[in-house]
């Protein structure tokens, strides 16, 4: 690599240089991972050390299970305090892996006599992995081009592109968090084996597939990817035995150890999203006899009817798994996979996925704020891949183009598109370096393309390299690369540090003086719950507390953010979007004891339940369209109003009477306005006579209420006759009859 | 099917004939008027299938048909009804119960919409029966309003749920053979073309910077929210409102079509730029084109860059990075 004759480079030449090099590159490598677990750790300095947002809430809990019932019972684990009163199969529809991981390190940790909390391993699980994604970056890019320097510059464009770590923070315990490094590692693994043609590499592929498929939901989108790279090589003539081998022995194995995990079960051979994978079986197992037999048959004929036999022996399989598809023995698509093909297809079926932030298309600014100048370094990277395509080079492009497919029509899927974003820039970069900083000028030996001007090379490589030749060329582009390398790390900071590190739990704004203020209600509210309630409180909550409820205030709840039953949270829709009258019967009927709801209108905190009603509007509308109706909570020129001029239907509604009941005693007469909205509110308080205010947080972001019983009878006239009628109804579920679902 | 036919009509007749009461007889004889299609209604058929006393349900669509109201919902949801209308009359009922599928349009019913006070249309009407067996104390008819676009299924599970229980036909979307069989010939055909032109298609479709160029078009697409817009509908472009166009629009989740094509010929640019620093230049043999190459791809890099941070600043308020000449 160097050529000038410094006493440094007495150290880098020859047998010692190798090593040299080598204990450098580790040196990088420890350097980077360091890099990547310290530029996560903004939120535990900021705050304190805690478990983030909603999902990993949830994982907490579970893996709190896990070690203390261990993994058998884990394994069985029937949660009854959750999706009350149905409650939930959770051993058997949950992804083990990260539990499982967190599990064996807390394990290990005990036997080498190191006390570690549990809390402590899961905040800090996922900068701990980006660590790994680092390094496994290294290895995938190694693969990828003869440069020394591609490998590192891709780990270190992964440890710390937004894209990534806006998953990955400390206390984002999340399945994205070892998931990621899962992905890497595997596309590692598998081009490791279609390169070698071992059998080793496809086994460990395989391996590591099962433990991604334990881990992941996104697993499907190795299942396609893998597959399309085996028929993108096949259609391109590239079919040998090295591909034959590995793809057979990924799939035979990664199949098997797919279909280990209950919640995958035998979706792998029973529905659509697995389909292409056991299709490109098969065909693989047609094209490696063609290739066989061809050698045998000495005439064109019979090897024209051999590829033709071929052509309608695939075409006649693809028709007959058509075919299984619309018998129903193979489950079509699952929705959020077809949801990402057909883009209008969540908002009118499924509106609980529409509803979901992290399901909207992207917007280019979000593209950038992620991943900064590697977005455009990515397409010449890309195209850098076309210069000599080897078959690990049509994998490049072929996920490049997938996943930002995937990643402008879900912002979630972002993830899914840094790490080859990350491949891409660090190829090109590479290149650019070791071009321009290369001190003596002379032709740079880069495998064949350079060498074969012929019609098969791109455009841009026909002629011959000659190299650099101008001490200025050098330092004008070098010193521009660096330039452009620093804002990059600045704008990482930059972004982890005011986007990415706030744990949503703990919310933080600034003083007039500019000193920190931090609001705390969630916990505030949590904590009250666990303290001044019976252990067994029935808490019903919209759907996306329910993680919280359960794992911070350890209470029953109705719904949660697992979201498998849309008819149980369309009926907490419908209670919440309903009059009193109708609420108050669902409530009692599933034991409700106490409603939480998140009122932002105090401190102008956006995501609250009025921001987020007319979505539980709309999925109780999905059940009962003839009682809930999104329309009326629009006044009559289409305005979704709080104020004065609110619908009927808004003002009378659970979810508006427990927001801003008592509200505007907190100000003067008629000054009362709520912040998020930016509206004055009507004078008078909204009239609660189903539900007792039981508590409201500091800073009134959490308002609990309590359901009275039935027993209070006669103490408001105006609602006496409405309340005889829930009295009647709730007498026949009081004696513990079967438990009715929902009065319609 | 056609003895079928034939007998039903014949049972027509004679329940015609033998019916003594008005109202039953109504029924057959609106069904009589059109056996698959809904009724076409005018304002007197529609106060006479709609009046009392009614022993039948009547779903009733009032809409606007002709091109001049502008109507795009009701010419786009009128073969959804007839579907539902076919798939019911084609269907098997219990004996006693009966359902009419009637249309109104404004050019025939022009009465009926003043008297209904409709400001919009379509609006779907089912009216209950008051006498027979199904008869409701409230027989004021139930209404549909639609709100954008919808399916016969959507409308279909709507009836269904104001009809009383028990089987209904299912919805049948008639299988359209004509697609099909399009399909098969136009398959053939580019299979038959590609045998036959392989020797010239062969090389087009095996070069490497046409699949390049491809994969780059769709990369650029994709990452400037190219799905954004096709999934948000979001405008081309915006007036500022003093006259003039802006072309970025304001706020960081929120674009307009102009604008991503902007920010993708920036990404191509500086992409391209990128290429011709590192593969290029260093193929070009004359020393001084080599240094004026590099200066000018250098340059035009930094502009782009300094431009494109400008205008995500513009995007992202309180963003505090940029380079030096925007």
């Amino acid at each position: 690599m160097a050529e000038s004759t410094s006493p440094v480079d007495a150290l880098l030449k020859g047998s010692s240089g190798r090593s040299a090099r080598g204990l450098l590159r580790i040196i990088i490598l420890v350097t980077i991972a360091a890099a990547a677990v310290s530029s996560r750790l903004f939120s535990v300095i900021r705050f304190e050390s805690i478990i983030h947002e909603f999902d990993p809430w949830f994982n907490f809990r579970a893996t709190k299970y896990l070690i203390q019932n261990g993994f058998y019972d884990f394994w069985d684990w029937f949660d009854d305090r959750t999706w009350h009163p149905l409650g939930r199969v959770t051993g058997g529809t949950l992804y083990p892996g990260l539990m499982v991981t967190s599990g064996v390190i807390y394990h290990i940790l005990r036997f080498l006599t190191i006390p570690v909390d549990i809390r402590n391993i899961c905040v800090l699980l996922a900068p701990a992995f980006s660590g790994l994604t680092a390094f496994a970056m290294y290895l995938l890019t190694n693969e990828m081009s003869s440069s020394p320097s591609a490998g590192l510059l891709a780990a270190a464009f992964m440890a710390i592109t937004p894209g990534y770590i806006s998953r990955s923070v400390a206390g984002s315990y999340d399945n994205e968090a070892i998931a990621i490094f899962l992905l890497v590692f595997t596309f590692f693994l598998w081009i490791k084996a279609v390169k070698n043609g071992s059998i080793m590499w496809g086994a460990l592929a395989a391996l590591f597939y099962g433990y991604m498929v334990s881990a992941w939901g996104g697993y499907v989108f190795i299942t396609n990817l893998i597959p399309l790279h085996v028929f993108v090589l096949i259609c391109m003539g590239r079919y040998s035995s090295r591909v034959y081998i590995s793809y057979t022995t990924w799939y035979a194995l990664g199949t098997l150890a797919s279909m280990q995990i209950p919640f995958v079960g035998f979706l792998p051979i029973r529905n659509s999203d697995h389909m292409s994978a056991l299709g490109i079986f098969g065909l693989i197992q047609l094209v490696a006899f063609a290739d066989f037999v061809r050698g045998f048959l000495p005439g064109k004929q019979f090897q024209r009817l051999l590829t033709a036999s071929i052509i309608l022996t695939s075409g006649l399989a693809f028709v007959g798994l058509i075919v299984l598809t619309m018998s129903g023995v193979i489950a079509p698509w699952s929705g959020r996979f077809y949801s990402l093909w057909d883009t209008g297809y969540a908002k009118i079926h499924i509106p609980i996925i529409a509803s979901v932030s992290e399901h909207q298309p992207t917007a280019w600014p979000s593209f950038f704020f992620d991943l900064n100048f590697l977005i455009w370094l990515f397409p010449a990277g890309v195209y850098m891949c076309f210069r000599d395509l080897k078959d690990e080079h049509v994998f490049v492009i072929i996920y490049s183009v997938l996943a930002s497919y995937f990643a402008g029509v879900m912002v979630r899927l972002m993830l899914t598109l840094t790490p080859i974003v990350c491949v891409a820039a660090a190829l090109v970069l590479s290149y650019i370096l070791d071009t321009y900083l290369k001190t003596s000028p002379g032709p740079i030996n880069r495998g064949r393309s350079s060498e074969d001007p012929s019609s098969e090379a791109l455009r841009s490589a026909r002629t011959p390299e000659v190299g650099i030749s101008s001490y200025f060329s050098k330092a004008v582009t070098t010193s521009a690369t660096i330039v452009y390398l620093l804002l990059f790390v600045a704008h990482c900071t930059w972004v982890t540090s005011n986007a990415y590190s706030s744990p949503s739990v703990v919310l933080a704004s600034r003083m007039p003086d500019g000193s920190q203020f931090i609001i705390d209600d969630y916990r505030e509210a949590y904590y009250w719950l666990r303290q001044n309630t019976p252990a067994n409180a029935k808490i019903m909550s919209w759907w996306d507390y329910g993680y919280q409820i359960g794992g911070m205030a350890d209470r029953p709840t109705l719904v949660d953010n697992n979201t498998w039953n849309n008819t149980h949270i369309a009926t907490v829709g419908k209670a919440m979007s309903s009059r009193e009258e109708v609420s108050y019967p669902i409530l009692r009927q599933h034991d409700v004891d106490y409603v939480l709801v998140v009122f932002g209108g105090l401190l102008g905190y956006s995501g609250d339940d009025i921001n987020k009603f007319l979505w539980m509007v709309r999925i109780a509308e999905g059940i009962w369209p003839d009682q809930v109706k999104e329309r009326d909570f629009f006044t009559s020129r289409g305005e979704y109003r709080v104020d004065d001029q609110a619908t009927p239907a808004m003002r009378n509604s659970l979810m508006y009477k427990m927001s801003y009941h008592n509200f505007n005693k907190l100000f003067p007469m008629g000054q009362a306005t709520d912040r998020v909205r930016g509206t004055k509110l009507p004078s008078e308080s909204p009239q609660l006579s189903t539900l007792d205010e039981a508590f409201t947080s500091e800073n009134w972001i959490i308002r609990i209420y309590k359901v009275k019983d039935l027993d209070n009878l006669g103490r408001d006239h105006s609602n006496a006759v409405a309340f005889d009628h829930g009295n009647k109804r709730k007498k026949t579920t009081k004696k513990k009859g079967p438990r009715v679902l929902r009065s319609e | 099917m056609k003895l079928f036919t034939l007998f039903t009509s014949l049972f027509y007749l004679i329940s015609i004939t033998l019916a003594t009461s008005s109202s039953p007889n109504k029924f057959e004889q609106y069904q009589s008027l059109s056996r698959l299609a809904p009724i076409q209604l005018d304002d007197s058929s529609y106060d006479d299938l709609t009046s009392k006393p009614r022993d039948y349900y009547a779903a009733v669509i009032l809409t606007a048909m002709e091109s001049r109201f502008g109507c795009v919902l009701c010419r786009e949801f009128q073969p959804e009804f007839d579907l539902i209308a076919r798939s019911w009359n084609k269907g098997s009922t219990p004996d006693d119960f009966k359902l009419l599928f009637g249309t109104l349009d404004f050019n025939n019913g022009k009465a009926a919409f003043q008297r209904l006070m409709l400001q919009t249309a379509p609006v779907l009407l089912v009216f209950p029966p008051t006498i027979g067996p199904y008869a409701r104390v409230d027989d004021s008819p139930m209404r549909f309003d639609f709100s954008g676009p919808i399916s016969a299924d959507q409308v279909y599970a709507w009836i269904n749920r104001h009809l009383p229980d028990g089987p209904k036909p299912p919805l049948v979307r008639p299988i359209n053979y004509m697609r099909i069989v399009s399909g098969v010939t136009i398959l053939m055909g580019v299979v038959t073309l590609f045998t036959v032109l392989s020797p010239y298609i062969l090389p087009i479709v095996r070069n490497r910077n046409l699949w390049a160029a491809f994969s780059l078009v769709a990369i650029l697409l994709f990452t400037s929210g190219h799905m954004f817009n096709h999934i948000r509908k979001v405008p081309y472009v915006a007036g500022d409102g003093r006259g003039g166009i802006s072309y970025f629009a304001g706020g960081f989740s929120n674009q307009f079509g102009m604008e991503t094509q902007i920010v993708a010929a920036m990404y191509a640019v500086l992409s391209f730029s990128a290429i011709g620093l590192a593969m290029k230049v260093p193929r070009i043999a004359d020393k001084k084109s080599q240094q004026v190459a590099v200066v000018i791809w250098g340059v035009v890099l930094l502009g782009t860059y300094s431009f494109l941070l400008s205008v995500f600043r513009a995007k992202n308020g309180g963003y505090p990075f940029f380079l030096p000449p925007f």
